[in-house]
């Protein structure tokens, strides 16, 4: 092997720069996309179009002392952030965001990212217990219950594409795709891929959301109810970890999304390939998450956790057997 | 540092791939040693259960170093993900507030205790010890073939045919588990 | 069973409906005021705080002192002061101090004022970190009308 330290210095540089910008972009673009949906302008006064508000934001977050309130467990109330972000940086190095820009093709990549996903929600777990706070506590249950059901049916869904791609590697998977969109996994025409294929990418997608606990399914920091959830006691940087996480594991879900059903850096028409096309993908899937968060109201646990058990899994399920059928058949 | 990452002719330097792998595999080592002495001695049960995900972690470190990635994701997924994390949601619903670590407790504690506990604990301890350190020494160890590649596919080739007996009774208790669980939760609702 | 299937068909229905509306809400220009950087246009009755109205040709004010706008204000935010106007008959004005921290803007001193001295400004930029901005010279803001009006 002749990877050089350089190169691996090379992809962490930038893997903690695109991580960093995203994160605090993606602040900026929520903010903005919520001002145009309620017909307001949001972020306009820091630079042109408020441009530089992340940058303010995190000079104010960044100033502000780290406050570690009475009764709660120093050690993990301080350690629950920076491992809230450390998983989702991390599962950026397994993505590959073109054909030969990708930090480490992995064999096993897809089962990395569930293996870090798993580690943020301890993060998150330890957070809750650490602040010795009723809200925060019943928050974290609820994030943990809420990810490890919906953990379920998207690992079902992730199997269909790996029984179509004969691969765990997000490499192989996208490469597998190549050559126009009705290669993509959504619309695979192959096998009559197509007529499951988008029920899988609806149930992933949902699963997306409440994975990284988005409105309409962010029970873990509802603000009516439980005043920021596992955050609430946090201030200062401590809480801009944890948000930076939150938009980090965003950034993630929608590369997996991409990666998984919607081609990954493939053009659709043969149209200026490039790496352009994968971020142009991950951010209309991003724009879409904003759109949902901004439209619908949160939902209560039960029925978060019914729609998981009643419809999510049957249909997953059955679209495994379908999928597993189509592939034989044919 | 540089120091101990010697392997016997060449002790590459630090800031190389080999260099850096080799700090890296150091830092999965502390994990697994730290993490289980924090599993061992904290005085607040999370905090137990927290020092042992990240001894899982560090082994799934070990995992991969030893070129077994399937392990080292399955450790992650299933022992971080799945069991530690069911460790807290238990604790955690089972007593909200814990007492905070007393002082006085130890000291209360060692009069009860039996003036043998001490050395007979420390002799079983070293018995283990130097059994599990003649039989390593003593034993002639046979290098066995490696499975396959380690790979996924083989992984999945071998789980069905040579090892299916294996993996039929795995899920022959795991469905045993699910049923148990059931049963339990209906009575508990009755 | 149908109810399950229903249940699934009208929910994603609903969902993609209630996307559709934001969807189309996204792209329409913003309905909010920027507020410094845009004046609104006041309607002609906003009920600012009161004002004196000079008289079209001399710029004095219309009031002759009969203090029925201090009677009429419930809070006691108006105080007037005239003197017997030199060579002629009735008063003339020569202070009127509005409390405008008391002030609840009720409208009765304009209501009450039977000599077409008072009105409503448009004045809104009201803002300060001290309170005492708050107590009004509304003579001389008339002078300074005046003097914006030459």
């Amino acid at each position: 092997m002749e990877t050089s330290i350089w190169h691996a210095l090379l992809y962490l540089v930038g893997i903690l720069a695109f991580a960093g910008l995203n994160a605090a972009y993606l602040g900026y673009c929520e903010r903005k996309g919520a001002a145009r949906i309620q017909r307001r302008s949001g972020p306009t006064e820091v630079g042109y179009a408020g441009l530089l508000q992340p940058l303010a934001d995190g000079i104010k977050l960044m100033s502000k002392q780290l406050l570690v309130p009475k009764g709660v467990d120093g050690i993990i109330f301080r350690a629950a952030p920076i491992l809230a972000m450390v998983p989702a940086i991390t599962s950026m190095a397994v993505i590959p965001f073109s054909g030969n820009i990708q930090a480490r093709a992995m064999e096993l990549s897809v089962l990395l990212l569930f293996a870090l996903a798993a580690l943020a929600m301890f993060a998150i777990l330890l957070g809750g217990w650490a602040s010795g706070n009723k809200y925060a506590l019943i928050s974290s249950t609820r994030a943990v219950s809420q990810t490890l059901a919906y953990e379920i049916p998207m690992l079902f869904t992730v199997i269909t594409v790996v029984l179509i791609s004969g691969s765990l590697n997000l490499q192989d998977i996208a490469l597998d795709q190549q050559g126009g969109f009705w290669r993509w996994n959504i619309f695979r025409i192959e096998n009559g891929h197509f007529l499951t294929m988008w029920i899988s990418f609806l149930i992933f997608f949902i699963c997306t959301i409440a994975e990284t606990n988005r409105a309409p399914f962010d029970m873990a920091e509802a603000e009516s109810e439980l005043v920021a959830g596992f955050m609430t006691e946090y201030g200062s940087m401590g809480f801009g970890l944890f948000m930076m996480g939150e938009y980090l594991n965003i950034v993630v879900a929608a590369c997996l999304t991409t990666v998984l059903f919607l081609g990954g850096w493939d053009c659709p028409l043969g149209l200026i390939p490039g790496v352009w096309w994968f971020l142009i993908k991950i951010y209309i899937l991003i724009f879409t998450f904003i759109w949902i968060r901004w439209t619908f109201p949160r939902t209560q646990i039960y029925k978060l956790l019914n729609l998981n058990w009643k419809i999510l899994i049957p249909f997953s399920m059955v679209n495994l057997l379908i999928t597993a059928v189509l592939i034989k058949v044919f | 540092m540089q120091t101990i990452i010697c392997q016997p002719a060449t002790t590459p330097a630090l800031f190389t791939a080999e260099g850096v792998v080799g700090v890296i595999f150091l830092v999965t080592i502390a994990m697994v040693v730290i993490g289980g002495l924090i599993a061992v001695h904290a005085q607040r049960l999370v905090r137990a259960v927290a020092g042992l995900a990240l001894c899982f972690t560090g082994l799934a470190g070990v995992y991969y170093f030893l070129l077994s990635p399937i392990v080292a994701m399955m450790q992650l997924l299933i022992y971080v993900g799945a069991v530690s994390v069911l460790i807290v949601l238990g604790i955690m619903l089972a007593s909200p507030e814990e007492a905070a670590p007393v002082d006085e407790k130890p000291t209360t504690d060692i009069k009860h205790r039996s003036v043998l506990a001490g050395p007979l604990a420390a002799s079983i301890a070293g018995l283990l010890f130097a059994s599990l350190a003649i039989l390593g020494l003593k034993t002639q160890w046979q290098v066995f073939p490696r499975e396959g590649e380690g790979d996924i596919h083989a992984v999945g080739i071998t789980l069905l045919t040579t090892h299916g007996m294996v993996f039929e009774l795995i899920s022959i208790v795991l469905v045993m588990a699910i049923i148990g669980a059931l049963v339990l939760a209906q009575r508990g609702r009755n | 069973m149908s109810a399950y299937w229903r249940d699934i068909f009208y929910g994603s229905k609903s969902l993609i409906k209630g996307m559709l509306i934001t969807g189309r809400q996204f792209f329409k220009p913003v309905v909010t005021e920027q507020y410094p950087y845009e004046t609104p246009t006041l309607p002609p009755l906003f009920r600012g705080h009161i004002e004196l109205i000079g008289n079209a040709e001399s710029g004095l004010p219309n009031c002759v002192v009969c203090m029925m706008c201090q009677r009429a204000c419930p809070s006691d935010c108006i105080s007037l002061g005239g003197k017997k106007a030199e060579g002629g008959k009735g008063k003339v004005l020569t202070s009127y101090i509005l409390d405008f921290t008391k002030c609840s803007l009720c409208g009765s001193c304009v209501e009450s004022c039977k000599f077409d001295a008072l009105r409503y400004s448009h004045e809104y930029n009201l803002v300060s970190f001290n309170k005492d901005d708050f107590i009004i010279d509304l003579m001389k803001r008339l002078e300074e009308q005046n003097r914006c009006k030459q």
